[in-house]
């Protein structure tokens, strides 16, 4: 017995396995990573689609994933095969014909929350369950290898998000904090799923930053419901954090309310941050910090630098060093925006009035949606521009006089989502200006990100559930397809015997779409059933 | 059942069913004692209807191996047996509280997860037996990523599985009728190479198989000159000979152990 099993060991070694150089080096043929790349890019050097054939893209497979209603997976892709998500589970389907290979459910997990995709490292995929399992499976059998809890969701604290893995470390985080919780981010051993480092998004009592808080500082919540990205030569995590709980009710949490509504540096190695920058002080529309740091190195104000790009649910897009969290620039994101005036030299917001929740509510741009939200983002080297999904919608917000009590799902207030309208943005990264932008019809209600590729083209989703390709220079649309139902998950290109695909979760399938070729008739194989 | 668990695997569209989902926290689950008083109430108002060990008579389903789609929980049972199932003969009962979870208690021993009821043997013999040669179960399955590749993992086994269809999957595995998803497969290519190993699935137009060192191809049916497939299982069907009565008590008491939600300790169990 031992003999055998050290061949099998020999043998998965000498078989191709996932490093973080391979992640570094970004897409190709392969996805292995949410964002594509561990800077956020979700840009594809593949160019068999192009901006003059796009108008050829026929739909390859569908696979349907079972009971799915509202998936927000983005998947991920190596040699072959897709590795999909959805509540507690896990699909691995052949990337070429739609076909399943494994599955792993665990249907004993408690909640049942959204989740946003896999991870890959060496020969093992990860996911986590949305009751704070990490979950390692074998990536050709999905045989489990390591199934551990690394949170309780006793404590508030869900997951949703997809790992991230670098040298070693598997990044995850908490979501929750609508209902009070304290936020987290954490390392785990990808080997065996062991706490490598834990560091808290909201400083404990008495510790620095705790006197931007009061008495509801234990439950202050800065959910980490998204994956970051990463710098491998700096060797640093760019991880954004959620609102402050009670979302709507500030009264109670007077001060900065520090480390929410931010982006963190942290220390791969420790966890240990490196620097923070808030961009919502004291948060009372649930304009959490959601959405995609993208690291980029680009000139900007005549100098060239490390910048993180960051376009905010507060309606500004920002530009901050990297190295030094020092911060750039802001611009506006959005043309509805009602509550500031600015965004000062040091990066604060300048207030406007009235915008606050109050008992009989107050009309504020943008709506509790947020100017932006959490579906990708994608930056392209050629065009060199930035392309993110945005909401031109308002809404009133209230407050609740209520004595907040936590895990009671209380946030101390609401808010209403009326019209509004989604609008893709080309944003120059240099300026922070707008250079064009593609309207859509809908109701104001799908989240779908977006990729583009070196053929420039753009992959996104229409608010009315068409899936589009457009051109990546001036934004023209050059071919769309209706999925039938909602899209609000991020796309992924790959190839496979050297054809481009792209493929998209709607809501409850994966679609895989590439260029039209004709079928090839061939001569069926025997087969031979055999007692 | 377990046909149908496989055959779910190749038509995930049915694979949502929770067939033995265990959602009480009522003490009686899994006590001896309250299952040791079900029983006695079983055997003198139900099994005449669903035989003695619940595997099914003239007048009432297997409660088992089951055929019904409906997912079956505790709590679901407590429901049946205080009001029937209108418009059938499953008549409703007029017991107490605590006798009636004592009944859940007892088809929950049936057919719950195995870890989530008392099963006699002992263990940590039975992980020998397991990781032995003279069973050679690791040859072909794998618990948290040590043996083989060429069949179900059993990491969560105890945790999704009754006892009794563990025991039948060990003693009678040529009972089903469909491998689909568990076929063994030998592939001869169009360019001269042979692959042999477990087809995943399969199509008129492509091939998903992973061989015996747990490598996992995709074919196109293209490639394929010719394809054979066993009818029958690759599992041995000579267990119940093969091993003692000892050995096969213990190898159930570690195969029921085996519940990835119990599981806090990495690795070995
Ligand atoms: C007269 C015959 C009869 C008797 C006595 C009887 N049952 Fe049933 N039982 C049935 C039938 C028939 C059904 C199937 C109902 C249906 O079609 O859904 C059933 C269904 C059930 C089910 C649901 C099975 C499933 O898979 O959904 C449970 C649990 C059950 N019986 C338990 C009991 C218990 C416990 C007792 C004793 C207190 C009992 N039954 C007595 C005939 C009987
Ligand atoms: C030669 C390979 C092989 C060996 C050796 C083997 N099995 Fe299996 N086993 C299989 C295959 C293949 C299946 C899939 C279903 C089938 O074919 O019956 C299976 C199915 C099972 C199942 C049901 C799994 C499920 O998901 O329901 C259990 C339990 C099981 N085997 C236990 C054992 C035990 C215990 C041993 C050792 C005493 C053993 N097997 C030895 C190949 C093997």
């Amino acid at each position: 017995m031992k003999r055998a099993l050290l061949s099998l060991l020999l043998a998965a070694t000498a078989f191709a396995q996932v490093r973080n150089e391979d992640i570094v080096k970004g897409p190709g043929a392969d996805w292995l990573t949410y964002a594509g790349t561990y800077s956020g890019w979700r840009y594809s050097p593949l160019n068999q689609i192009t901006a003059a054939n796009a108008k050829n893209v026929v739909p390859k497979w569908v696979y349907h994933v079972p009971g799915a209603r509202g998936l927000r997976s983005s998947p991920i892709v190596y040699q072959g095969v897709l590795y999909i998500t959805n509540t507690n589970s896990v699909y691995a389907i052949d990337a070429r014909s739609g076909r399943m290979v494994w599955q792993y459910a665990d249907p004993r997990a408690k909640e049942g929350g959204v989740n946003r995709g896999a991870a890959i490292w060496a020969d093992k995929i990860y996911f986590t369950t949305s009751d704070n399992y990490l979950v390692a499976l074998d990536r050709f059998t999905g045989s489990l290898i390591f199934n551990r809890k690394f949170a309780d969701v006793e404590k508030g604290t869900t997951s949703t998000s997809a790992p991230v893995i670098a040298k070693g470390k598997v990044i995850v985080g908490s979501a929750g904090g609508d209902g009070g919780m304290r936020g987290f981010i954490m390392a785990l051993s990808a080997d065996n799923g062991d706490e490598l480092w834990k560091t808290y998004t909201v400083p404990a009592k008495g510790e620095k930053g705790s006197e931007t808080w009061g008495d509801l500082i234990e439950w202050g919540g800065g959910a980490a419901w998204l994956s970051g990205t990463y710098d491998a030569e700096l060797n640093t995590l760019y991880w954004t954090t959620g609102n402050p709980w009670p979302d709507y009710n500030g009264s109670v949490r007077q001060g900065d309310n520090l480390y929410t509504c931010a982006l963190l540096a942290l220390d791969l190695d420790t966890g240990k941050m490196k620097w923070h920058f808030q961009f919502t002080p004291h948060d009372t529309h649930d304009w959490d910090a959601q959405s995609w740091p993208v690291l980029i190195d680009t000139q900007i104000m005549g100098k060239p630098r490390k910048v993180v790009l960051h376009a905010n649910r507060n309606g500004f897009f920002y530009a901050l060093d990297r190295v030094t969290g020092e911060f750039l620039r802001a611009t506006q994101l959005i043309d509805k925006l009602t509550w500031a005036k600015g965004i000062d030299d040091k990066g604060r917001p300048i207030m406007l009035p009235n915008s606050e929740p109050t008992p009989t509510g107050n009309w504020v741009c943008p709506s509790v949606k947020g100017a932006t939200n959490w579906m990708g983002q994608s930056y392209n080297p050629g065009t060199g521009l930035l392309y993110v999904l945005t909401l031109e919608q308002c809404g009133m917000y209230f407050r609740s006089s209520q004595n907040p009590e936590p895990m009671k799902h209380f946030s101390g207030g609401g808010a209403t989502e009326e019209g509004g309208q989604v609008v893709l943005r080309a944003l120059d990264p240099k300026t922070g200006k707008r250079v064009w932008e593609y309207p859509m019809t809908g109701a104001g209600r799908m989240w779908t990100g977006t990729v583009s590729t070196a053929g420039g083209v753009i992959f996104s989703g229409d608010d009315d559930g068409h899936f589009v390709a457009l051109d990546a220079k001036n934004g023209k649309n050059l071919w769309h397809f209706n999925v039938g139902e909602g899209l609000t998950a991020s796309p992924v290109v790959y190839s496979v015997d050297g054809k481009q695909y792209v493929a998209i979760a709607s809501a409850s399938a994966v679609f895989s779409f590439g260029l039209f070729e004709p079928a090839v008739p061939f001569e069926p194989p025997v087969i031979q059933m055999k007692k | 059942m377990r046909a149908l668990a496989l055959a779910l695997l190749a038509f995930p569209l049915l694979a949502q069913h929770g067939r033995y989902l265990s959602d009480s926290n009522n003490p009686a689950i899994g006590d001896p004692k309250a299952i040791a008083a079900g029983t006695k109430l079983f055997m003198g108002s139900c099994a005449g209807c669903h035989g003695p060990d619940g595997g099914g008579g003239a007048r009432g389903p297997n409660l088992v191996r089951r055929s019904l789609w409906h997912p079956l929980s505790d709590d679901a049972i407590f429901q049946v047996i205080r009001k029937g199932v209108p418009g059938t003969d499953m008549p409703p009962t007029k017991l107490e509280d605590d006798q009636t979870w004592n009944l859940v208690a007892f088809i929950h021993s049936l057919t719950g997860p195995a870890s989530t009821n008392p099963v006699p043997g002992n263990a940590a013999a039975g992980k020998e037996v397991f990781w032995g040669a003279k069973a050679g179960c690791a040859n072909c399955h794998s618990i948290l990523g040590k043996g083989g590749s060429l069949a179900p993992d059993l990491s969560n086994v105890g945790g999704s599985r009754p006892l009794a269809v563990i025991r039948e999957s060990i003693l009678e595995p040529a009972k089903d009728l469909s491998y689909l998803g568990n076929e063994a497969a030998v592939v001869e290519l169009k360019n001269g190479k042979t692959i042999t190993g477990v087809a995943k699935n399969r199509s008129n137009y492509s091939l998903q198989i992973v061989d015996a060192k747990g490598r996992l191809h995709l074919l196109q049916m293209a490639e394929v000159k010719k394809l054979t497939i066993s009818e029958t299982t690759s599992m041995p069907t000579d267990f119940a000979k093969r091993l003692t009565r000892d050995e096969l008590r213990d190898l159930l008491a570690y195969l029921a152990a085996q519940d990835i939600r119990l599981e806090t300790a990495k690795g070995s169990k």
